[in-house]
């Protein structure tokens, strides 16, 4: 069978195909009303309200004290305005009790009100807005007397597909898929590295533990925040070149050397916090990793955009792409064709340290703290994004990006899962079985190209 | 290609489809009005409360369905969420702080009306609790409680660990009578509750000692039981040889006591050593009915399902409530284990 040209983007990246399903089955599943609660939603409201009472219109808008919720409010009273019309009062509050005490008040203040407008959230499950509880403050306050709840009308969507959902599935799972480029090129080097995992609680714990006592605790610097968080990747730096070391000059297979480290790391990690606490970090700032933005865009998402960007250049168009391919293809064969397979090999394993060092920094930041069991089984993760993203566990073959893919196929099952709440037992098979599968229909569109 | 392309689509479904939860629909009163039939609003005359209609979701994240304990919380939160006309999301954090924090994200995203949290760490979830604050969505947190700074919790409910140590101290104090001895605790400092229980037992014992000459408890160690039996069985293991006069250990929950119990029984010292431990878990129920652990101080994970969907309920209609509540734990030996219609059969 031959594909066409155009179809070159799935039999490189098949598994694209696969998360495009996935997140379609996904969005099938979670359907259901959705309640809007946005700028365009206030918008409607007012206009269907003021159709609906015209001139008689006396409009309460009770909302939270949320950022979201500040447009909502805004959108209303700006299009009752338009309708030339105002809103006789706003209740904005942080909970149903000072909701219904500030219903209280404005009724004492005999302030004429027959509707107020406000979202599902406070509208289905408020008692203060219960027609039983607004028909009892209607009969002690005349202004109230016909006063009834109004919210925005519902329409069907998958809470799924929010901008806010999918954000947050890239956002939690950047640290995993960050790892997963250094893992990539283990793999394709016919390596393993099962440390990545301890790896980034190391880092994580040098970063909190010294931010704590050389960089000057809650006084610390921006300088001294990126100073402890280079450190820590600086030191999974150098746990990489040593595992590169033994892999290529002691001849240790990969997997001894590495599961010693993930042992070993584990370990520091909880002797440098003390216990299994965590090490807390005071220092205004540290956050920012997990927290900031740049141009809109979280910190994680777009250095984890980055970095693949960079490593699917370096892997398809540099030399060192091709040695670490033909490293994994036939070490012997590299070898006698003149790549430097010792210094590709520690390279490549350092590359690897340092994501996790990375991971492990991002986790502190998200975190406020060192934990140290941070990424604790990760290492399997990382692997399992790997694989599904098409590299050969038997090395010499892989690609950046469906790494990448890869990933994300991972995280949008745990997210849809989770989302449904389909009960932990049942997600570690459906998990389990969605990745076999995914595997599976990537192994036979290969057999059936060749 | 197409072929594969339909057996994909075939295969995902069929282990998707078989596993998803029917919760999928949930209507509130919408529709129950008569006014208005505009575009832009609906209006709403009455709220049913009859059951039929979900009124939101509720979210929990628990610490870990491996431990039978938050399995009971979670099947009575269920079962009163359902009765209030609310559906419940369970989401298992297995201890992982990480997976707890993705978990809000998911519910804010969701737009759930309550999150319910077993903390999995005390200080670390803070930044994601403030996550679901900033997003409006009252946050409650069941058995342990979350001590970081500027985070807002809408109620709590947990057990009184420092009483239930204090009764696990007189239970000591009364298995070993006159006579004292030495007695080892294995304890699980990360969890604070578990400190609390640790922090109550020694008043008692302290209490018991002050002013006596002979017949002193003296606790000669107090050892990591990681709160699990394998950990807690080697430390004791390790402890029985160094202290051959050991008398008794204090355990902080019924796996450590039962690991505890398989090293004495190994060594030969059931009759020597007495246990007490703490959680009052089927299993640790049922050590006490065979005489292998003499008391547990029993907690109440089903009436902590209950109460925390009370105080949900309490916050909704906007009603002052007790916002931290703790339940005491009561006393129970072999002599209420006969009597527990759970361990009959």
């Amino acid at each position: 069978m031959k594909l066409p040209q155009d179809f070159s983007l799935f039999r490189d990246y098949g598994m694209v195909l696969v998360l495009v399903l996935l997140c379609g089955m996904i969005t099938w599943a979670t359907w259901e009303e959705q309640h809007p609660s946005d700028a365009s939603a206030g918008v409607a409201l007012a206009n269907g309200l003021y159709d609906l009472k015209g001139e008689e219109l006396h409009v309460a808008i009770m909302a939270r004290q949320t950022k979201s919720d500040d447009e909502f409010v805004k959108a209303i009273e700006d299009q009752i305005a338009e309708r030339g019309s105002s809103v006789k009062a706003v209740i904005r509050v942080r909970n149903p009790r000072d909701a219904r005490i500030e219903l209280e008040k404005l009724g004492v203040s005999n302030t004429r009100i027959n509707a107020i407008a406000t979202h599902n959230f406070c509208f289905s499950t408020w008692g203060v807005l219960k027609q039983a509880t607004l028909d009892g403050l209607a009969s002690s306050h005349k202004s109230f007397k016909d006063i009834r709840p109004y919210k925005p009308k519902s329409r069907m969507g998958s809470a799924f597909l929010s901008a806010e959902n999918l954000i947050a599935i890239l956002n939690q799972n950047a640290p995993v898929a960050i790892m997963a480029i250094g893992m990539t090129l283990v793999i394709i080097t016919a390596g393993i590295d099962l440390s990545v995992g301890s790896l980034m609680a190391l880092s994580a714990l040098i970063s909190a533990v010294t931010l704590r006592s050389w960089f000057g605790d809650a006084d610390a610097s921006a300088l001294g925040i990126i100073t402890a968080f280079l450190l820590g990747i600086l030191v999974c730096t150098a746990c990489g070149v040593f595992v590169g070391l033994m892999v290529t000059w002691f001849q240790i297979p990969p997997f001894v050397v590495t599961l010693a480290l993930m042992m070993v790391a584990r370990g520091l990690s909880f002797i440098l916090a003390g216990g299994a606490d965590p090490v807390d970090i005071q220092a205004t700032g540290a956050e920012l990793l997990y927290s900031g933005t740049i141009l809109g865009v979280p910190n994680q998402i777009a250095l984890m955009l980055c970095l693949f960007v960079i490593a699917h250049v370096v892997m398809s168009h540099t030399a060192l792409g091709r040695y670490i391919y033909a490293v994994g293809g036939n070490e012997q064969a590299a070898r006698l064709s003149g790549v430097p397979v010792f210094w590709v090999i520690i390279i490549v394993y350092a590359i690897c340290g340092a994501s996790a060092g990375l991971a492990g920094v991002m986790d502190a930041s998200h975190f406020t703290s060192g934990r140290p069991k941070a990424g604790e089984f990760f290492e399997l993760q990382v692997i399992a994004a790997v694989v599904v993203g098409g590299t050969s566990l038997l090395g010499g073959e892989g690609k950046i990006l469906g790494t990448f893919i890869g990933a994300m196929i991972l995280g949008v099952i745990q997210n849809g899962l989770n989302m449904q709440g389909v009960d932990s037992y049942t997600a570690n098979v459906v998990y389990g079985a969605l990745i076999l599968v995914a595997v599976l229909v990537d192994q036979l569109k290969r057999k059936l190209l060749n | 290609m197409r072929t594969f392309a339909w057996l994909s689509i075939f295969a995902i479904l069929i282990s998707f489809t078989g596993c998803s939860s029917d919760s999928g629909i949930e209507t509130t009163n919408e529709g129950a009005s008569g006014t208005s039939s505009d575009a832009g609003s609906d209006s709403s005359t009455t709220d049913t409360n009859d059951g039929s209609e979900s009124k939101g979701t509720i979210g929990y994240s628990a610490m870990s369905f491996k431990n039978p304990f938050f399995v009971v919380i979670k099947d009575s939160l269920e079962a009163s969420a359902n009765d209030a006309g609310y559906d419940l999301i369970a989401n298992d954090a297995d201890t992982d702080v990480s997976k707890q924090a993705n978990h809000i994200d998911e519910f804010i995203a969701k737009g759930v009306s309550a999150i319910v949290l077993n903390p999995t760490d005390r200080l670390a979830i803070g930044e994601a609790i403030k996550k679901a604050n900033a997003a409006g969505i009252p946050v409650f947190t069941c058995d342990l409680q979350c001590v970081a700074e500027d985070v807002e919790i809408a109620g709590h409910i947990g057990t009184d660990n420092r009483q239930g140590g204090t009764l696990a101290g007189q239970a000591m104090v009364e298995v070993l009578g006159d006579q004292g001895g030495e007695i080892i605790i294995l304890d699980y400092k990360p969890a604070n509750s578990c400190v609390l229980r640790v922090e109550g037992f020694m008043e008692v014992i302290n209490a018991h000692n002050e002013g006596r000459e002979a017949g002193k408890i003296e606790v000669i160690a107090e050892i990591n039981g990681g709160g699990d039996e394998e950990i807690g069985y080697k430390a004791t293991a390790d402890n029985l040889v160094a202290h051959p006069n050991l008398v008794g250990v204090f355990a902080i929950n019924d796996p450590s006591a039962l690991g505890a119990w398989k090293a004495i029984d190994e060594a030969g010292k059931t009759d020597q050593i007495s246990i007490v431990g703490f959680d009052g878990a089927k299993a640790g129920k049922q050590a006490i009915l065979e005489g292998k652990i003499y008391a547990d101080p029993i907690q109440f994970p089903k009436k902590m399902g209950t109460e925390i969907m009370t105080k949900i309920l309490a916050y909704q209609a906007g009603e002052e409530f007790n916002p931290i509540e703790l339940i005491p734990t009561s006393l129970y030996k072999k002599a209420d284990a006969e009597q527990d219609p759970e361990l009959q059969n």
